[in-house]
């Protein structure tokens, strides 16, 4: 078999209308398929979470520099663990220092490497903005592993800084979450910073 | 700097042939098409169990309110047998006893049980993996259930408790070799918090809510994975594939989520494009005619398919191949080249 073309937007000069007909019922069945089919498998791993939640569960919102990762054996050094160290730019809501260490499942220790499956991985000189758990004296921790962090980057324009990946923000009514809204993008930072401390309630 | 003791430990470690080094090519998708990528012996392999039936061990060190180890013995058992009775594949389980163990701790045993673990927000269960670096041979592969969560084992499912079958399901897959699946969307609740309203696969990584069964039922993409991972004889000759590549303004884009749909069937498998060369292949699938869709994997989550989530490319609207593809019986569609457009 040939290779064969595809673009957004439909190709009518290059395709008989009958077919087109036939392949966009195709295509609104294979939506309906996946929003209403009989198929509703799933219970997996993750509690999903929106930002609204993520916001009021957060002992601390915070956006650094990481300064160092570092694993250690934990459970009688039966498992592996990594502290990640912040140099902290800015907190968002909380306060825990200058410099700020959380914990992540797994990582790597000489020889040993342990992943634990959706858990965020870090490496020295990322930028991020986390949201922070944290249960008595013990150390911080992401909230909803991987669903608690959001990575800096630089604009594809060079524009700015932007975050990513696309945040879900809460809704007031329900709404689907449509993957290639040409809305969901990644968000310049202080737009982001600005919806996060509202959604904290104006923490600092 | 390692430790004596954990010298001592790496020391034990090789006394029973065992490299517990854990490896996921860093900067590389973790999830290559349903299965997990392992950079081993320097070059990528796919993970899986060399020696069939894969023994599994269960903990009764650790309860959760209202599962007896009994209980939760005869759960995931039956989420093994559901694997194990997919007639495309190959892989069979065996259960090998009870422990003290806990599971996550590394001791050449795959090991089940409960755990609490308050911090691990969000978080009902995990898998865990130990790989032989040398080989990508995977020698051991441990499973957590959160009990700081409520479960059930009940056959018709509990409101407010999670189904323990339909997780341990879910986190099998992840013992056997696969990755999460894409297949399904969420939404925004009315006055806030996130649900799943639908999916095609056990290996979405996400949570439906509590008291839901449905998980208990391996759909096409699921059994497309495990028959691709560990294909019965004449798997191979029977299913096909399709591939190609996926760029924008003649540039490869990485991290598309990639459809087929058999209208047929109503089945969907689905992969990514996982190299720099915008490359995808979906392998498993029945032959017949497939519709393609590729869309960005925007919703949030990424983290839960990619380990280096700042390559994945998210700036391109969904687009559809204008033609149904045909997957031909025991072969390849042929590439079939996917060009998007930029938001």
């Amino acid at each position: 078999m040939g290779r064969h073309r595809s673009n957004a937007e439909p190709a009518e000069h290059a395709t008989p209308w009958s077919f087109l007909r036939t392949l966009r019922a195709l295509r609104a069945l294979f939506v309906v398929w996946l929003v209403v089919g009989p198929v509703r498998a799933g219970a997996t791993v993750l509690l999903p979470a929106d930002l609204g939640e993520l916001s009021a569960d957060a002992r601390a919102i915070v956006r650094g520099r990481v300064v160092a990762v570092e694993a250690r054996w934990i459970d009688d050094r039966r498992g592996i663990d990594t502290i990640v160290t912040l140099d902290v730019e800015s907190y968002l809501k909380g306060a825990l220092g200058s410099t700020l260490q959380f914990r992540v499942p797994g990582g790597e220790l000489g020889r040993f490497r342990s992943i634990v499956v959706g858990a965020p991985e870090f490496a020295v000189d990322d930028r991020v903005l986390v949201f922070l758990g944290a249960r008595g004296p013990s150390v911080p921790y992401v909230l909803g592993l991987s669903q608690g962090v959001f990575r800096i980057a630089r604009a594809a324009d060079n524009s700015g800084w932007v975050v990513t990946p696309p945040a879900v923000f809460p809704s007031a009514a329900a709404a689907r979450i449509v993957r290639g809204d040409p809305s969901r993008r990644p968000m310049a930072l202080a737009d982001f910073e600005q919806r996060v401390r509202t959604l904290a309630g104006g923490g600092r | 700097m390692m430790s004596l003791s954990c010298l001592r430990r790496a020391r034990k470690a090789a006394a029973f042939g065992v490299t517990l080094a854990l490896t996921l090519a860093p900067a590389q998708p973790a999830f290559a098409y349903l299965k997990f990528g392992v950079r081993a012996g320097g070059r990528q392999v796919t993970l899986r169990w060399t020696q069939t039936p894969v023994r599994y061990v269960v903990s009764d060190a650790s309860v959760a309110s209202g599962v007896t180890v009994s209980d939760f013995q005869s759960a995931v058992g039956r989420a093994f047998a559901t694997w194990q009775a997919v007639p495309t594949a190959s892989i069979s389980y065996q259960f090998g006893g009870l422990t003290g163990a806990l599971p996550g701790q590394e001791d050449g045993s795959s090991t089940l049980g409960f755990r609490n673990r308050p911090e691990m927000d969000r978080v009902l269960a995990s898998t865990s993996f130990v790989v032989d670096m040398a080989t990508g041979a995977l020698l051991e592969s441990d499973i957590f259930f959160n009990s700081a969560f409520a479960w059930s084992v009940t056959p018709a499912g509990e409101t407010g408790r999670f189904d323990l079958e339909s997780i341990a399901l879910h986190e099998i897959g992840h013992l056997s070799g696969l990755g999460h699946s894409a297949l399904g969307e969420t939404e925004l609740r009315e006055g806030g918090g996130r649900r799943v309203i639908a999916s095609g696969t056990v290996m979405f990584p996400i949570a439906f809510t509590a008291g839901s069964i449905a998980g208990r039922t391996l759909q096409p993409d699921d059994i497309a994975g495990i028959s691709d991972v560990y294909p019965e004889s004449d798997f191979n000759a029977t299913a096909g594939s399709l591939s190609g590549h996926v760029t924008s303004d003649a540039q490869p884009v990485f991290g598309a989520h990639v459809i087929a749909f058999n209208p047929n069937t109503l089945s969907m498998v689905a992969a990514f494009t996982l190299n720099t060369q915008g490359e995808f292949s979906i392998g498993g699938l029945s032959p017949g005619p497939y519709v393609v869709r590729v869309e960005p994997l925007d919703d949030a989550d990424v983290e839960s398919f990619f380990s280096a989530p700042e390559t994945v490319d998210f700036d391109f609207k969904v687009a559809f191949v204008d033609r149904v593809i045909v997957v031909p019986r025991g072969g390849g569609s042929g590439s079939v080249d996917v060009k998007v457009v930029r938001k």
